[in-house]
């Protein structure tokens, strides 16, 4: 092949030539060449070697689905070299391919061929079964999938959502129209083209076509309403016109991605989808040089690389007899035409790594390094059919054609799926499919002309309009040519013969259904584009069936391969931080993921910072916790309800713990709730709790007690939160509180106050105590979290003050033994079991939960939680560690740490009730098999059981 | 305001950004994405339809600037309000909001959110577009033009979104958008926003100070 003097519709630019390397070669292409057609001006026949038998290949449609065009590309395995374009600098290969594509030692499979038949993998390693770790890595040698590096950047993917009013599918000459049309009616839409440029067949067609080409693309490019995105495909379309688009490349300024899902909600889509030329079934049609009337057309018309030097064309269509023209015009010796309309036929092509020689049904034999088909056409439905119809079979046209007058609501058909006709008649069917989908978007959008973002006076929407009337457009007649007289492949990315499909049937796969899964016809990479109607054809042989009573295989989506990172394109994992974090950061904070809070676990020695709480003072930043502003007069129905323990008594100024359950009693959070203000509270829930208590609270305010007046708002951030603890938590905070009295018995363990920190007012103080010790919660306006939070450690340096962490907190919360919901209760634990009697209060008219905790009163027995000690003091027990009797399970250890307070470890655990008394010796299996013994503490606290400390 | 009397000595109080990390803008100014996090926030929760509302002048997915001087109140949810203000006019707009409520036989709630939120905004020809990136609400002019409001998922992420170009006025007439989200995630919206309009040229500005 060479490279032809200008033509007339090329899309390469001969001023910017570009080099590349193909299998280590130089290689040179013009911009806009795609890989395959560089390689074919550069002579370049086989490009690849088949999937199973390793044959050799080259092109055959020089489109994105050309089999035989299926390459190495840099880092990037399986480009479509019929589509990509050429960049400079690209390294090119073939895949799986050794010691070279020229002599590829597997190719010793094709001697093996007649065992390598359909089911083959299924026969050949069922058995025995141990064996098939080495099958695998056998198999896996011929995996024909090319080579991805462990060092691939995930970079570069993403996604957009669209909502156009009118989505078409292919921009040919119907579709261009279709848009177009669609666009002057006042539709905004979106074209989608799989090709680099817009046009389809029109491309490489005659000069008028490639006027009216000009025409069309010049009226698209006028209306600022049509969004044009070529080399993107319509994966699949989904209910209510969801549709996914991938766009492989993006334009712009180079910042953009590499790929691009485009989840689009059109209000109606128009498919254009054109048609696929299919290639012909024969005994050496899959030989390089064999190629369909199309890819020659692209070749000599789009790329000016002449294809060959002297070629035979069998031709049933008027693509056919074109062919010839461009053939002849390139300088190609047209030694022969087979006119398949006056019965022409072939019988096999043959050749040594391509093809020499055609032998014609009438025993004819022609010489030639070029043999073209043009043999029918697949109309490709597959959007359609995602929509619903179910395509038939039309025998006079040798195609599936759609029910167009019976489609989905939102969805239409036009061009070459629908029917034939000259260019005009497809643009006059375009044009009044796009007006049609164009008022079908308005009335669509007129059934939302309510939403609340729009005015109470906006402009009243347009009306749809009068109906359109759409011509209609007819398949034309075509011979039915799918299977010739000899055997052949009838899928190339595959390899599957005619052979495979027979003995599929012979072994009773009688549905094509099932024969395309056991044969794996159609699965491979151009899925079933090329190969859907031979294959139904070669089984209908088998069978005796007709096309018609075979069916088809199902479409379904993706329509064409789409990258794994296209479809997880941008990834977003919000994360969230206290105003205090770039503190943490400074100061060794290492962190920890808490949900979506990043908090600091410790700052390099989480037992030194608990012994300092006990000892000093120490700030931990507690600012997750779930904080709800509660206002109204019913407040205090809505705490009744939500908490076990008795909420109407609450004066001003006060601070209760309490827990709430679900439903079945079980635990589902628990903190303190303040009264700020005659009618206004502060609640505070656990940190991974604070949306769901929200959500529970609003359950029951909007659906269970409407008539209730309170208002609920989520402030967790609006404070920054920090937990000032340690017996000289006073001291210090006594150099930076103004307006409020922080002696004991002005402001006493379990109230609340308001005042002014570091100068910051409209604080809120807590003196509650997680830890055990003298502590103050300190609430703050959050723009102010880090001056607060700075000043603490500047006042604080001459008390001993030191951040600890949540490791810490967890050593003193367990120390002083208060559980935490989710770790020392689970799914299952209701309130009894935490060991909450005091709270729990039966006599209330009504909480959540209350029925279900009067019955598990009532009938005892249940796990209770209990302080352990191992008798061992060293041994720490890792959390969830079982407590065993003999090898009965009866609890588990739910929170253990080494106490740097008592030095020895210090546990909680859910015991059976029998084994809940003090002094009672337990069993702890170690994860290890070892069992050391334990017993249960007298108290939940391990540490200060009267409270002293933390009531100073 | 801050109190610098009484027992502290140290130095005064400053409130900060919860976007605390501002990559200098690269673009030309066409697209802007702006820290308004200092901006004053009020939220009002009253009837849907009671006096509350009318005095406030603007309903659940709508917006208006009637109520006080420069405020712009969101109608954020069904009996939901978002009054955004400078900071230093919240005193009086309180004010006039207690006195409403006064006149209202429901409950009227009203919560400074100031510190609790943060907010930005986002300019320019192609704002629609990188919101396109983010979020799957169709931002066209029929279902969202100015003064359109409601709340969705932007990067996974709750957000009221606010079409408010009159508050972009400095750049003309392009579509100009307030994203308002939870403090705590502000510093990663704004990554993510800034990073979706690379490719468009965006320009980001720290918070006035």
């Amino acid at each position: 092949m060479s490279r032809l003097a200008r033509q007339s519709g090329e899309v390469i630019d001969r001023s910017q030539p570009l080099s590349f390397s193909w299998n280590g070669k130089p290689c040179t292409a013009y911009a806009g060449d795609t890989i395959a057609s560089a390689l074919a001006a550069a002579g370049v026949r086989v490009m690849s070697r088949s999937f199973k038998y390793h044959r050799p290949r080259g092109i055959l449609t020089a489109s994105f689905l050309d089999p035989g065009c299926v390459l190495q590309v840099d880092d990037e395995p399986n480009v479509r070299a019929g589509h990509r374009l050429v960049t400079g600098g690209i390294q090119v290969s073939s895949q799986n391919t050794w010691p070279s594509l020229k002599y590829d030692l597997k190719a010793i499979n094709q001697l093996a061929g007649r065992f390598l038949s359909a089911g083959f993998y299924y026969k050949t390693f069922i058995k025995p079964q141990r064996l098939w770790p080495a099958y695998e890595r056998v198999l896996q040698r011929f995996v024909n999938a090319g080579e991805i590096s462990p060092g691939t950047s995930a970079e570069g993917y993403d996604k957009r959502y669209a909502h156009p009013d009118v989505l078409v599918a292919g921009g040919g000459p119907a579709g261009l129209a279709a848009a177009i049309a669609a666009a002057e009616d006042g539709a905004q839409v979106l074209l989608v083209e799989e090709e680099h440029q817009l046009g389809g067949h029109l491309r490489w067609g005659s000069q008028d076509d490639l006027d009216l080409l000009a025409e069309l693309r010049d009226r698209v490019a006028q209306l600022d309403t049509i969004e044009v995105m070529t080399d993107a495909t319509v994966l699949g379309r989904y209910d209510d016109n969801w549709i996914s688009v991938v766009q492989r490349s993006v334009p712009g300024n180079g910042l953009g991605p590499k790929e691009r899902l485009v989840k689009a909600r059109a209000k109606a889509l128009v498919v254009a989808a054109g048609l696929i030329e299919r290639p012909y079934v024969f005994q050496g049609s899959d030989l390089p040089g064999v190629m369909l009337s199309t890819a020659v057309r692209r070749l000599v018309n789009l790329y000016a690389v002449r294809p060959g030097t002297r070629a035979v064309v069998l031709t049933a269509n008027a693509e056919g007899d074109a062919v010839v023209g461009d053939l002849r015009r390139a300088g190609v010796d047209v030694v022969h035409v087979e006119d398949a309309r006056r019965g022409g036929d072939v019988l096999r092509a043959s050749g040594r790594g391509q093809v020499r020689q055609v032998d014609l049904a009438n025993g004819k034999t022609v010489q030639c390094d070029l043999f073209v088909t043009a043999t029918g056409w697949t109309a490709p439905t597959s959007l359609l059919n995602m929509a619903g119809d179910q395509p038939t079979y039309d025998p006079t046209a040798a195609r599936f054609v759609p029910n167009v007058n019976a489609l989905s609501d939102g969805v239409f058909a036009t061009g070459g799926l629908c029917g034939d006709g000259t260019a005009e008649q497809l643009v006059e069917h375009g044009s009044a499919t796009g007006r049609a989908a164009a008022r079908e978007a308005r009335a669509f959008t007129l059934a939302f002309a309510d939403v609340p973002t729009r005015p109470d006076d906006a402009r009243t929407l347009p009306q749809p309009g009068d109906p359109v009337d759409v011509p209609a457009l007819e398949p034309a007649r075509h011979r039915e040519m799918f299977v010739s007289q000899t055997h052949g492949f009838v899928d190339f990315s595959e390899d599957v013969t005619t052979k495979d499909i027979k003995q599929a049937v012979a072994e009773g796969y009688d549905s094509v259904e099932l024969a395309k899964r056991y044969t794996t016809a159609t699965m491979g990479t151009v899925q079933g584009k090329l190969e859907l109607m031979n294959t139904i054809a070669a089984h209908a042989r088998a069978t005796g069936k007709s096309i018609a009573d075979t069916g088809t295989t199902t479409w379904r989506p993706p329509y064409a391969p789409v990258s794994l990172g296209a479809l997880a394109g941008r990834i977003f994992e919000p994360v969230r931080h206290s105003p205090m974090q770039e503190w943490h950061d400074r100061h060794n904070g290492q962190p920890m993921v808490a949900g979506a809070w990043i908090r600091p676990d410790h700052y390099g020695d989480a037992q030194a910072e608990a012994r300092n709480v006990r000892e000093n003072v120490g700030v931990i930043d507690v600012t997750p916790i779930g904080k709800l502003d509660l206002r109204g007069p019913d407040v205090p129905k809505l705490l009744e309800q939500l908490y076990v323990n008795k909420w109407q008594r609450l004066d001003v100024g006060r601070v209760r713990y309490g827990v709430m359950c679900a439903d079945d009693g079980v635990v589902l959070d628990d903190g303190v709730t303040g009264r700020l203000a005659e009618d206004h509270y502060l609640m505070s829930t656990t940190s991974s709790g604070a949306g769901g208590v929200w959500e529970w609270v609003e359950n029951w305010l909007q659906t269970e007690h409407p008539e209730w007046r309170v208002h609920v708002t989520p402030v967790t951030t609006t404070y920054a939160s920090m937990n000032v603890a340690g017996p000289k938590s006073r001291q210090l905070l006594e150099r930076l509180v103004d307006g409020v009295d922080l002696s004991t018995d002005a402001f006493p363990y379990m109230h609340v106050r308001t005042g002014t920190v570091a100068g910051v007012p409209d604080c809120v103080l807590w003196r509650i105590g997680f830890t055990g010790e003298l502590s103050y919660e300190l609430h703050v306006p959050a723009g102010y979290g880090l001056h607060v939070w700075e000043q603490l450690f500047a006042h604080g340096k001459d008390l001993g003050i030191r951040p600890f962490g949540m490791e810490a907190q967890r050593v003193l919360r367990l120390e002083k033994g208060h559980f935490i919901v989710g770790q020392d209760t689970d799914g299952l634990t209701k309130a009894f079991t935490a060991g909450i009697d005091w709270a729990i209060k039966l006599d209330k008219p009504d909480f959540a939960g209350l029925p279900e905790l009067r019955w598990q009163a009532a009938a005892g027995e249940y796990p209770m939680l209990v302080a352990v000690q191992t008798e061992e003091p060293s041994v720490v027990p890792t959390e969830a560690s079982q407590l065993v009797d003999g090898n009965r399970i009866v609890g588990r250890i739910t929170s253990s740490r080494m106490s740097p307070t008592l030095n020895r470890s210090v546990c909680l655990a859910q015991v059976e009730s029998r084994l809940a008394e003090p002094g009672t010796r337990l069993t702890v299996l170690l994860p290890d098999g070892n069992r050391i013994p334990a017993r249960v503490h007298t108290h939940h606290a391990h540490v200060d059981p009267e409270g002293e400390r933390q009531r100073a | 305001m801050p109190d610098t009397t009484g027992n502290y000595t140290g130095p005064p109080p400053v409130a900060r950004s919860p976007i605390t990390t501002v990559a200098a803008g690269r673009g030309d100014g066409a697209l802007t994405l702006t820290d308004e996090s200092s901006y004053g926030k009020l939220l009002v929760r009253a009837a849907a339809t009671g006096p509350m509302a009318t005095a406030l002048g603007t309903r659940f997915g709508r917006t208006s600037r009637d109520a006080g001087d420069e405020a712009l109140v969101v109608g954020s949810g069904p009996g939901e309000w978002l009054l955004l203000a400078d900071v230093a006019e919240l005193p009086k707009l309180t004010e006039w909001l207690e006195q409403q409520a006064e006149a209202d036989p429901d409950l009227v709630s009203i919560v400074d959110a100031t510190h609790g939120r943060a907010m930005m905004r986002l300019t320019g020809h192609a704002a629609a577009d990188v919101l396109a990136k983010l979020c799957a609400v169709d931002l066209s002019d029929t279902f969202v033009p100015d003064g359109g409001a409601f709340r969705s998922s932007v990067t996974k992420l709750v957000t009221d979104v606010v079409r408010d170009d009159a508050g972009g006025a400095s750049t003309g007439d392009r579509p100009s958008y307030l994203l308002h989200c939870e403090r705590s995630s502000g510093q990663y919206l704004w990554e993510a926003v800034a990073d979706a309009g690379l490719e468009y040229g965006l320009t980001t500005t720290a918070a006035p100070t």
